[in-house]
């Protein structure tokens, strides 16, 4: 092993030796600076390996041949030596970036990028206070040299605003550390920890000391400087100032901190936390996309700071936590602006660009997905560490900070990406250096890396090694096929993963698994119809069905969560593949985002710091907490199955989608939601909070969602958006049939679920079919289809009577297990919003059906035929399914009500013969077909008899006041179709929640608007903020102590 | 006479910033930090100062075996020599960039220099 | 309960006996609407002459399938709901196919002419039948609500959704008629009642057909002969649920002829008192006067 002081005597030795080179002779130059950073890179990698596999120990290195504190120490342990491999890996990898840059301005720039660098190394591994001094100041002056690395005129100024700057954090440095020296006759940071500095007097000393090294970590508001210099130096320096220089700062500032003791660790908390929620605001109002990577990496320091303030309770996970989220955001950043390097305009929309290029696609959503902390990379495995901890300690709100302002982060983030994907892009292919793309793809690679192992180092199963999860990333390596194939593979993959599992499912989660992987096999064989070859629709696709199969194996709360972000961050992208999704994909995202946060405080709460938790134990959580787990966690699956308060990113997010993602976003991602509710419901039953019964205010959320769901259902025009409101009343039924908590209630939302797949997938591919025809989404510009395209006239035909629950249509089926289930509940009040809802669905399916397909053809539809064979083909499917279930709904339900039966004391159906008996009443599926397809048959055969000659007549063949219409146009009756349902009840539709929700995304904004004037770009106010920070800080620690 | 020494001191740092934050010609800026660093040069070697001894330089005046009872801290003259080094490498960066600023925008007004900003 | 051949004969002779009884009650409701009116109205077998001569028309007019299974629909609707409740309590001959389902069903199978109608109307292609069809649904989701509410008010009430237990608990004197023992339900029923009777005050939806256009302008012939004997069957059919629900049930052919005609009288009566809502005025009403009483019958019971 080579002594890691090789890393500093390597980079200054061959910054030296560049000094001495012929200044023409740039290759070799470069050459030896590509040499040197890879030398200092494999030392820092080999030490991280051996620490990391045990073959080594933390080891001192002496210098000056003499014990501390007479002679500096540098010490290489496992954090040393993980952070050293961020700093001279982004060294290396920044280096190869900036070639072009580094061989316009000479073998000086690369020398002072290798100063850079070995700074960054020495002050990480000193141990000398005033030795740390010494490598901040050369970073401070490397930094100042390397800003003018930048073709950008304005960084020279945003160069002297750092050199000011840090001008006052050195005073304070210097004046902390001589104080610091003064009370401990050492400057050695060991020697500090023996006897904290409070204790002897010297506060003020350590206070100023602790102050500077913060001041480094770009705390709010005095970061202005930083911001400047993100937004103006090069990309690739932007790269090492934020990547390597935040991780030396924040180690050298957790270095001291370690030795104040636990009364200086609720500072940076503070500051941390603060930093984190207000740069996170702030950014939200950016539109230069390195300024806003600049917010945001002055945010994940924070949110590091704020971790590291933690370090009294997270013990020996203190490191894999503050090290996930260090590595995440490092490995991020310096990709992000990596890719900022390569795009030409600084807009963020300017990033469309990359689409041109889909593996930069790609390595952008790594990147993202790495900053949000979503699974599988590090980030998310220390963010759920990092929950639990604090949540056992009793600090839920620095978790429920920190999670808002991740949301806030995943917000502007995601906003951007759904820019780059959506917003019109170039047509020319740019060329790009071979060299950057290069170092863009190494950082992704690094970043999936990072997320091995930290899935490895995890108490829990590692994802990456997770089936399903492994399968869908597996899609990436194939995008190049074409889509038929994919098709095929994708089908193959869901049959076998459910082949490979039904053996170990219970009747639930049998249900629940049929509807996921052999419901979205069938939804597949619409995506047949798609030729080329569709990129990046397979891998998210393919996510969502790994996080839905992953969710109902899932028998942790670790896993369940995985599952449940998983199964979200595919959605996300897959929604977003629609023409006009942005918007409603990002909202989506928001709630969905929201929901598992809300998730993962209460299965934080519910495990009280014990985790892994079994799913199964929510059961045995009892206690205060236990009604706020209830409701967090019902909150979190609310927000999937779009309860009436949450629904608002609904109708966008389904109606835009493609047409055959729209039943699988509606039809199978939204019980999800649903199986959440069950396994919530399942084993904490109820739960009363300030002695409200939880499962009543439920089946309140339940009838309003069923209410206003299908009122709103009935006033809109387009007939996806009309299907996506339906959904909403559709899924409020079935969480009210939950909220009964009793037998048939169960049973009820468990019919809701199998029917609300089938016909809810069933009408989505009619109409995305008819629309694809049409080119039109809106009904009143549609009309008389019937006769051009009767195959989806009945599937629609079907599958209203089904929704309708009119019999003889498995929709009875649910309607009548309602009556049976109301007839035990307590509740009554909230059944009267269901009774009204149920006409009111009539009113939307008629709509539906008769605007689409009846009335009058349209002029230039005269030359339709029926929709594409394979977006038909699942429809028949759906068609033959729903006539067969309904006359034998036991096929079904027998098993699941024998398993439901076991959680609930009172009796359920009874199932013999072909009668199902209830308590109250009975049903007979058969005898009801039988008896009516009887009557219709006799009275058609009449019919026929009578009127035999009837033949077509043409369009226009209508008395209409004894004129002849003819324009469909003016004759079609559809536009507003139930105007005095609007006069009558319309007041019930103020969009108060949408009003809601644009209150508090304003309210952010207008706050980040105002608040980021405080940065007026003037070098005296910066400094003058920092003093003011300083100042306040202490009025404020002093009062704390 | 520590005391003074540290007063001075501390007196130089208030002056170095209050110039430093109040002019806005930059040259004027880097002369005031200048003075600062100064000032904390001073507070330096107060701090390692002892009444009644000498320098901590080893010769024939201060043998090696009662150089602990007869020097002051050699310390913080060693950081001193350290921090005046430091200050002029960036005093020269400084003033490097304050020549390169008015090239390109022909003024030394800090407050002009604000196209960064929010 | 179970299924024997006997009663297919059995529930055809039902259907006979409502059919015949429907005409003629049909007829004098009619008669006494127009004396109402000051018209000497039609004469008793008038009904049956309209009805023969529309089955005796041929028609060579079809504007679809769906337009030629509307009718069908509409009656099978009328037919089936006659037969899935049972008529006269106690009798063997008249349980129908009462076995097949229960309160629920009936609820639900009042749905299946509503939309199949509208499916053939709407294929017509005539704007009227869209017109009529939408005012149409948006009343009766106003109209059902107190109408539900009070069915699951009487189902909690006697804890059951069997039809014949309920007119089972309600025999024994008109003092355990429902009427008797939940009044408040009876009169929310009354009231949804009246809204799905298609008579004045709430007969807006069928505004099309007196401006003699809309549906049964274009449905003539067969396809009307079909229609009107829904229109005779299905009141009944409909009264028939009500009765057994809220009045006691019938135990034999005269008891239900009577409480049949009184029973439909009441919408008649107020059908001629009152002049004609708007949809939306409607809608208000059953919400204003229907919706609380239901509530109230099913918070009390």
């Amino acid at each position: 092993m080579v002594s890691a002081i090789f890393i500093i005597v390597v980079g200054l030795g061959a910054a030296f030796a560049l000094g001495l080179l012929k200044d023409s002779w740039r290759n070799g130059a470069f050459a030896l600076t590509m040499a040197a950073l890879a030398v200092m890179s494999w030392i820092s990698i080999s030490w991280l390996g051996a620490l990391a596999s045990g073959a080594a120990q933390p080891t001192d290195i002496l210098t000056a041949g003499v014990q501390p504190p007479f002679a500096i120490n540098l010490r290489v342990g496992l954090a040393e030596a993980g952070l050293l491999s961020v700093i001279t890996l982004t060294g290396l990898l920044s280096a190869l970036y900036l070639r072009d840059a580094l061989m316009q301005q000479g073998r000086r720039s690369m020398a002072v990028l290798l100063i850079a660098i070995m700074a960054l190394s020495g002050i990480v591994l000193t141990r000398d206070i005033f030795n740390l001094f010494v490598f901040f100041e050369l970073m401070v002056i490397s930094t100042g040299g390397l800003v003018l690395l930048s073709d950008d005129e304005r960084a020279i100024g945003a160069g002297f605003k750092y050199l000011v700057v840090t001008q006052v954090i050195s005073i304070l440095l210097l004046v902390g550390i001589i104080f610091t020296y003064h009370a401990q006759g050492s400057l050695n940071i060991d020697d500090f920890a023996a006897q904290p500095l409070a204790a002897k007097g010297a506060g003020l000393a350590f206070f100023l000391l602790l102050m500077a090294l913060v001041l480094e970590l770009k705390p709010f508001p005095a970061n202005g400087w930083a911001l400047d210099i993100y937004e103006s130096a090069h990309p690739g320096f932007s790269a090492i100032f934020s990547a390597a220089s935040g991780t030396a700062a924040v180690y050298a500032a957790d270095k001291v901190l370690a030795t104040g003791g636990a009364e200086w660790l609720p500072l940076a908390t503070f500051i941390g936390l603060f930093t984190f929620l207000a740069s996170n605001i702030l950014a939200l109002r950016q539109d230069n996309d390195r300024r806003l990577l600049g917010y945001s990496s002055v945010a994940q320091i924070g949110l590091v700071l704020a971790v590291i303030g933690q370090r009294d309770i997270l013990g020996d996970q203190f490191l894999y936590i503050a090290g996930g989220i260090l590595i995440a955001h490092a490995v991020a950043k310096a990709g992000l602006f990596w890719i900022s390097g390569v795009i030409t305009r600084r807009e963020l929309t300017a990033w469309t660009v990359l689409r041109l290029n889909p593996p930069l696609v790609v390595a952008f959503a790594t990147f993202l997905a790495m900053l949000i902390g979503l699974p599988p990379f590090p980030g998310f495995y220390a963010k759920w560490e990092l929950a639990h901890h604090l949540v056992a300690e009793g600090r839920v709100a620095v978790l429920v900070l920190i999670l808002i302002g991740a949301l806030i982060e995943a917000g502007y983030l995601f906003r951007w990406f759904g820019l780059a994907i959506k917003r019109e892009a170039p047509v020319a292919r740019p060329k790009y250096a071979p060299g950057k793309v290069l170092v863009i793809y190494a950082a992704a690679l690094l970043g999936w890396y990072a997320g091995y192992r930290w899935g490895a180092l995890s108490q829990y199963d590692n994802l990456l090694q997770a089936m399903p999860l492994m399968v869908a990333l597996g899609f990436l390596l194939i995008e190049g096929l074409p889509a038929r194939i994919k098709n095929v593979i994708a089908i193959a993959a869901l049959c076998v993963w459910f082949w490979l599992s039904y053996g170990s499912f219970d009747p639930l989660q049998m249900i629940f698994g049929v509807i996921f992987m052999i419901g979205g096999a069938v939804i597949f064989l619409a995506s047949f119809h798609e030729t080329g070859r569709r990129l990046g629709f397979y891998p998210p696709a393919m996510l969502m069905y790994a996080g839905l199969a992953m969710l109902i194996v899932a028998e942790s709360s670790f896993a369940f969560f995985a599952a449940w972000e998983v199964l979200t961050i595919g959605s996300y992208f897959l929604i977003l593949r629609g023409k006009k999704s942005e918007p409603h994909a990002l909202s989506y995202l928001m709630f969905s985002l929201g929901g598992a946060f809300a998730i993962l405080l209460g299965f934080a709460l519910a495990a009280g710091g014990t985790a892994p938790l079994a799913i199964a134990d929510l059961a045995q959580v009892t206690g205060a907490v236990a009604p706020w787990v209830f409701v967090l966690l019902a909150i979190g699956f609310m927000t999937k199955t779009a309860a009436i308060g949450l629904h608002i990113w609904l109708p966008g997010a389904h109606a835009e989608a493609e047409a055959d993602v729209s039943p699988m976003v509606s039809g199978v991602l939204l019980k999800a939601g649903l199986y959440g509710m069950f396994l919530l419901l399942m084993t904490m039953g109820r739960q009363h909070l300030f002695g409200v019964d939880l499962t009543y205010v439920l089946l309140w959320i339940g009838a309003l969602s069923a209410l206003l769901g299908n009122l709103m259902a009935i006033f809109q025009e387009d007939a996806k958006r009309l299907l996506a409101y339906s959904s909403i009343g559709q899924m409020g039924y079935a969480l009210f049939g939950l909220a009964m908590m009793n037998h048939l209630g169960w049973l009820m939302a468990l019919m809701f679920v199998i029917n609300h797949y089938v016909y809810k997938s069933l009408l989505f591919l009619s109409v995305g079919g008819v629309a694809k025809r049409t080119g039109t989404r809106d009904m009143y510009r549609m009309g008389g289809l019937i006769k051009l395209m009767p195959l989806s006239f009945i599937a629609v035909l079907i599958g209203i009577i089904t929704m309708s629950g009119v019999p003889p249509l498995s929709g009875f089926g649910g309607r009548w297990i309602f009556y049976n289930a109301i007839m035990t509940a307590d509740a009554r009040l909230p059944m009267v919003l269901v009774f009204l809802s149920g006409p009111i669905a009539f009113l939307y399916l008629f709509r539906l059906i008769h605007t689409i397909f009846l009335g009058q053809l349209k002029d230039e539809h005269r030359q339709l035929k029926d929709a594409p064979f394979w977006i038909l083909l699942p429809q028949m499917i759906y068609v033959a399914f729903l006539l067969g279930f309904a006359v034998l709904p036991g096929m079904a339900l027998r098993r699941v009500d024998a398993y439901i039966g076991e959680h609930f004391t009172e009796q359920g159906l009874s199932w013999e013969g072909l009668t199902i008996t209830s308590e109250f009443g009975y049903w007979s599926p058969v005898q009801i077909m039988i008896v009516i397809g009887t009557i219709f048959t006799l009275l058609f055969l009449l019919l026929l008899a009578l009127n035999h000659k009837a033949q077509w007549v043409k369009q226009f063949n209508i008395v209409y006041a004894a004129e002849r219409p003819f324009r469909p146009e003016t004759t079609h009756f559809a536009w507003n179709f139930f105007a005095p349902y609007r006069r009558a009840l319309g007041f019930l539709l103020a969009p108060l929640v949408t009003r809601f929700w644009g209150a508090i995304t304003n309210a952010l904004h207008e706050t980040a608007e105002f608040t980021r004037k405080l940065y007026t770009g003037n070098g005296q106010t910066y400094a003058v903020h920092v003093l003011v920070f300083v100042v306040v800080l202490y009025l404020v620690a002093g009062g704390i102590s | 006479m520590i005391t003074i020494a540290m007063t001075t001191g501390f007196v130089l740092i208030l002056i170095g910033l209050y110039g430093a934050l109040t002019n806005t010609n930059i040259l004027r800026m880097i002369v005031s930090f200048t003075i600062a660093s100064t000032g904390v040069n001073v507070v330096l070697v107060s701090v390692g100062y002892m009444p009644g001894r000498t320098a901590p330089i080893l010769d024939d005046a201060v043998p090696v075996g009662s150089a602990t009872t007869s020097i002051i801290d050699p310390i913080p003259q060693a950081l001193v020599l350290t921090a005046i080094v430091i200050g002029l490498g960036v005093t020269a960066l400084m003033l490097a960039y304050a020549y390169r600023l008015f090239r390109i925008r022909q003024t030394l007004d800090i407050s002009k220099i604000v196209e960064l900003k929010w | 309960m179970s299924f024997e051949w006997i009663q297919i004969p059995y529930a055809l002779l039902t259907l006979l006996i409502v059919f015949v009884y429907g005409v003629f009650m049909t007829t004098i409701i009619r008669k006494m609407g127009a004396r109402a009116g000051g018209r000497y109205g039609i004469r008793l077998y008038q009904t049956f002459v309209d009805l023969a001569k529309n089955y005796a028309l041929r028609s060579h007019i079809s504007h679809g399938i769906m337009f030629y299974l509307g009718p069908v629909f509409r009656l099978t609707g009328g037919v089936g709901l006659i037969l899935f409740v049972p008529t006269i309590y106690g009798s063997v001959m008249h349980q129908n196919f009462a076995f097949a389902g229960d309160l629920v069903l009936a609820l639900y199978f009042v749905f299946f002419g509503t939309l199949g109608m509208a499916l053939g109307a709407g294929e017509s292609g005539h704007p009227y039948s869209a017109v009529g069809i939408t005012r149409g649904l948006s009343q009766m989701t106003a109209a059902e609500l107190p109408f539900v509410l009070a069915v699951f008010a009487v189902s909690l009430q006697y804890q059951t959704l069997s039809i014949t237990e309920i007119v089972a608990a309600q025999q024994g004197g008109f003092l355990s008629w429902t009427l008797f023992t939940n009044p408040i339900a009876v009169v929310a029923a009354m009231i949804g009642f009246l809204g799905t009777m298609m008579r004045s005050p709430f007969d807006v939806f069928l505004a099309p057909q007196e401006i003699p256009i809309g549906p049964p302008t274009e449905f003539h012939s067969a396809y009307l002969a079909l229609m009107q004997t829904n229109r005779i069957l299905f009141p009944i059919a409909k009264i028939v649920i009500y009765m057994n629900l809220f009045f006691g049930g019938a135990t034999n052919w005269p008891v239900f002829f009577l409480k049949v005609f009184l029973i439909y009288l009441v919408s008649a009566l107020v059908g001629v008192v009152f002049p004609r809502f708007r949809v939306e005025q409607s809608i208000r009403f059953f919400l204003i006067w229907g919706l609380p009483l239901g509530i109230l019958s099913i918070l009390i019971v």
